[in-house]
């Protein structure tokens, strides 16, 4: 463990943590949009920005990719780095007009409206909220291993979908995008027994029906991925189920191994 | 017959043609051969005579038309005078002996005395122009691959790092970062696999030295490579030449084959235990992806996209092991160093930045082309001494240096040399070189627009403050440019410009408002005639 110090409080670290993980973990609040502690730090939204004062490398620059090192310094709320904030902000509000955490966070800045020319698109998939952070797209790929969707075209004309906007053979509608998204950009909905991803040019994927119920509760593919995750002695039992019939279940067992009678699947 | 890329455009291959069939067909005994491009391009085809005992003659603008008449006096012992540009006497290729042509030919001004030729020294072109560069065997001639043997066979991996330090030789690529200390973080890595790479991804428009380099005189660059790869301790290198460079992509693979069969690369070289290989990878055609960190991600096969350091390739580069990383030009005054010494070439140039640098002359130029000078030489020995002053006599107002995200440096500051320091006081950078002059019709506010839509197009997109930024800085320039603008948008434009440049991820972000910021220093007011003209209408 080595010790840095975050705006004069001292606290201890991992040597070579991200800077953010040790700041959030103290409660210290960094605005951040692309970061996810499961991912290789990012650094693409440029919200995290702090000031190292003492250390490696020293001046403004992003805490996700800041390694802690001991004796490391930094302020997170200095008024050149408020300012900066406040800029980008601006440029994300006219990015995503359609985004309420980004609305929010604008009004923590005290920012009422964007300078900048708002960009809105009537049939955007991603709903005017995405800020292209690039969590989806790296969650798809490096946790999932699906790699159902990708960036599209560059600069500012960048966009997240599938390739050639097509249905996805490979989506497995986990959802796990939608759930890291910061500005809930990203919309799917279940119909009966289909799932479609709404963002990702409607791509559908079948629901799995409960054993017990026959209620459509998971997509399939992801109830056969996680399968496959499972030791193998337990790759039968439990996924079959629905959550609800899978707590009765257990309950079940529960009542009957308390009573002491045999106990089948 | 200098036949280079910029010689091709310019017709070298139909003289080329016709001066091959010409010496066929009247069984001269000539011999023709190719060469690159000694850089002065404005006045290309050029062709070099050498009579035996007679010094070298460049000709220039020569065409097909020509042919018949330089052969006939060739036959007689003689050059035409209307179309020779200049003689050399004797050459000094720096790496090997001195060239001695010969003598004679008085009447015609020597090398030395040319006015585009006197304020340069040739270091990294100091066989451009005068070898073929598709035959291994000049490039021996001129000292081609002494400097890795005895980097090989005398000195330690460490005593190459100390030389390449002592030299004080920086990175050519455009951060000028100092190549030993680059190499020594390479070498003191503990990896089984380490990779050099040899960036020749060069995307800056109007650029074009390392493409003159590679098509002139490859050995040298792979020369260099294989100096580095011994003193980092790396087995594998890879050269990344931007796609649009197929004959800069066919005479480095020519090189590479041709060092192969001499066993200067591959297992055992000069029967050490050193082995080392280089693989070509073509260039994905983005701006950004001559980034290093891009650079790397493009020959993994993933999109060319900056990704934060640390860690520094040194650390984690290409297929997560240690990479050194350098430009063409860097690697090409390697051997130079190895062979004259450290010492040597720190005495070139000014403290800190030693050495000499290529620097593409273009825009509104009498004589465009590449020009070799020391590091320090002013802006204006490059524009008025070589360069001639501005195109057909006009008076000329600013130079950009450095590429698309260089700034734009007025007339009056053509006393500012030029060296990492003075370029960056003065707001603009490095670069890879470019200079682009500008003449006193230029519209700046024009300028910087266009440098700005040029980065904005390029923009990989990753970042909110380049790509959202650039985006909005455009916008505002074309609304200032369409006479539609208040003051307001002019601190707005400067606003953005810092924000950009503080918190962009890669070096493209980061650079790409100087041509605004530096416009904005020092021609403001062309910003609020603009301005103005809108509130008054
Ligand atoms: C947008 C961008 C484009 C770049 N393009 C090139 C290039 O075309 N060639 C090059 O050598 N370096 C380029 N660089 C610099 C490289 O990242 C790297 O610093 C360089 O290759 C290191 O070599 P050196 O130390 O020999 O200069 C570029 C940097 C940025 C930010
Ligand atoms: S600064 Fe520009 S080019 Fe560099 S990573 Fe950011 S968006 Fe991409
Ligand atoms: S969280 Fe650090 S740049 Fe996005």
């Amino acid at each position: 463990m080595i010790r840095v110090v975050i705006n004069g409080k001292a606290c201890t670290a991992e040597k070579g943590e991200s800077l953010l993980s040790v700041a959030r973990r103290k409660g210290i609040d960094i605005p951040a949009f692309c970061y996810e502690e499961t991912l290789a730090p990012y650094g693409a939204c440029r919200m995290c920005l702090v000031e190292v004062v003492k250390g490696a490398q020293e001046g403004i620059t992003t805490a996700c990719t800041l390694a802690a090192a001991e004796g490391l310094e930094v302020l997170t709320q200095t008024s050149e780095i408020v300012s900066l904030r406040r800029a980008l902000i601006e440029l994300y509000l006219a990015q995503a007009p359609r985004s309420e955490a980004i609305r929010a966070l604008a009004q923590r800045y005290g920012i009422q409206k964007t300078r900048f020319a708002r960009k809105v698109r009537p049939d955007d998939p991603l709903q005017n909220r995405c800020i292209l952070c690039g969590l989806c797209v790296r969650i798809c790929h490096d946790v999932m291993g699906a790699g159902a969707i990708n960036y599209i075209g560059r600069g500012h004309f960048t966009e997240i979908n599938t390739p050639f906007y097509e249905e996805s053979a490979v989506c497995m509608g986990c959802g796990a995008c939608a759930r890291v998204c910061p500005t809930q950009a990203i919309a799917f909905e279940d119909i009966v027994q289909t799932r479609t991803m709404k963002s990702w040019s409607g791509t559908r994927v079948p629901l799995h029906a409960c054993s017990k119920c026959g209620r459509h509760f998971a997509p399939a593919p992801f109830v056969n991925y996680a399968r496959q995750k499972l030791a193998p002695d337990l790759q039968q039992t439990p996924l079959r189920l629905c959550p609800d019939c899978r707590s009765r279940e257990i309950a079940r067992k529960a009542v009957l191994l308390s009573t002491g009678a045999a106990v089948a699947d | 017959m200098g036949l280079a890329t910029c010689g091709i455009a310019a017709g070298a291959d139909r003289v080329y043609a016709a001066l091959e069939s010409a010496i066929r067909k009247q069984e001269h005994n000539i011999q023709l051969r190719r060469v690159g491009c000694i850089g002065y391009c404005r006045e290309e085809p050029l062709v070099n005579i050498h009579l035996p005992g007679k010094p070298l003659v460049i000709l220039h603008r020569v065409t097909e038309a020509d042919t018949g008449r330089i052969l006939h006096a060739a036959a007689t012992g003689d050059v035409p005078r209307d179309l020779a540009l200049c003689r050399i006497n004797a050459w000094d290729p720096i790496v090997g002996d001195k060239l001695v042509f010969g003598t004679g030919f008085e009447d015609i001004p020597a090398y030395e005395t040319t006015p585009y030729f006197a304020p340069q020294q040739k270091i990294v072109l100091r066989s451009a122009g005068l070898i073929n560069p598709e035959d291994i065997d000049e490039y021996f001639a001129v000292g081609g691959y002494t400097a890795l043997h005895k980097a090989i066979t005398e000195m330690s991996p460490a005593d190459v790092v100390h030389e390449v330090i002592i030299s004080g030789l920086r990175g050519r690529g455009g951060a000028g970062f100092p190549t030993g200390l680059k190499w020594n973080f390479t070498k003191e890595e503990q990896s089984l696999r380490k990779y050099i790479i040899c960036n020749a991804d060069e995307g800056d428009p109007g650029a074009y030295m390392n493409r003159n380099e590679m098509e002139s005189d490859p050995h040298m660059i792979l020369e260099g490579m294989l100096i580095g790869a011994y003193a980092i301790g790396a087995r594998e290198g890879v050269i990344y030449v931007r796609a649009e460079y197929p004959l800069a992509i066919e005479r480095l693979t020519a090189a590479i084959s041709q060092a192969q069969r001499h066993g200067l690369l591959g297992e055992n070289i000069f029967g050490t235990d050193f082995s080392f290989s280089v693989t070509i990878a073509g260039g994905a055609g983005a701006f950004v992806c001559g980034e290093e960190t891009a650079l790397i991600a493009s020959i993994e096969g993933q999109t060319g996209r900056p990704r934060p350091r640390p860690p520094f390739p040194a650390q984690k580069g290409l297929w997560g092991m240690p990479t050194n990383i350098n430009n063409v030009e860097t690697w090409s005054n390697i051997p130079v160093i190895i062979h004259r010494g450290g010492k040597w070439f720190s005495g070139i140039g000014v403290p800190e930045n030693s050495g000499t640098k290529v620097f593409s002359l273009v825009g509104e130029v009498e004589c465009v082309g590449l020009a070799e000078v020391p590091l320090g030489t002013s802006i204006r020995t490059l524009v008025f001494d070589i360069g001639n002053g501005g195109l057909r006599g006009k008076a000329i107002k600013a130079v950009q240096t450095g590429g698309p995200s260089g700034g734009c440096i007025p007339a009056s500051l053509f006393d500012t040399p030029l060296d990492y320091a003075h370029l960056t006081e003065v707001g603009s950078i490095m670069g890879s070189g470019g200079v682009v002059v500008m003449g006193t019709e230029t519209s700046m506010v024009d300028t910087a627009r266009f440098f700005i839509g040029f980065t904005d197009e390029e923009s990989c997109g990753k970042c909110v403050p380049c790509r959202e930024g650039l985006k909005h800085m455009l916008m505002i320039l074309d609304k200032i440019l369409a006479g539609r603008a208040s003051v307001a948008d002019i601190e707005i434009l400067e606003e953005l410009s810092g924000l950009i440049r503080k918190t962009s991820l890669c070096g493209l972000g980061q650079t790409a408002p100087n041509p605004v910021l530096t416009t904005l220093r020092y021609f403001r007011n062309e910003y609020e005639a603009l301005v103005e003209r809108s509130r008054s209408s």
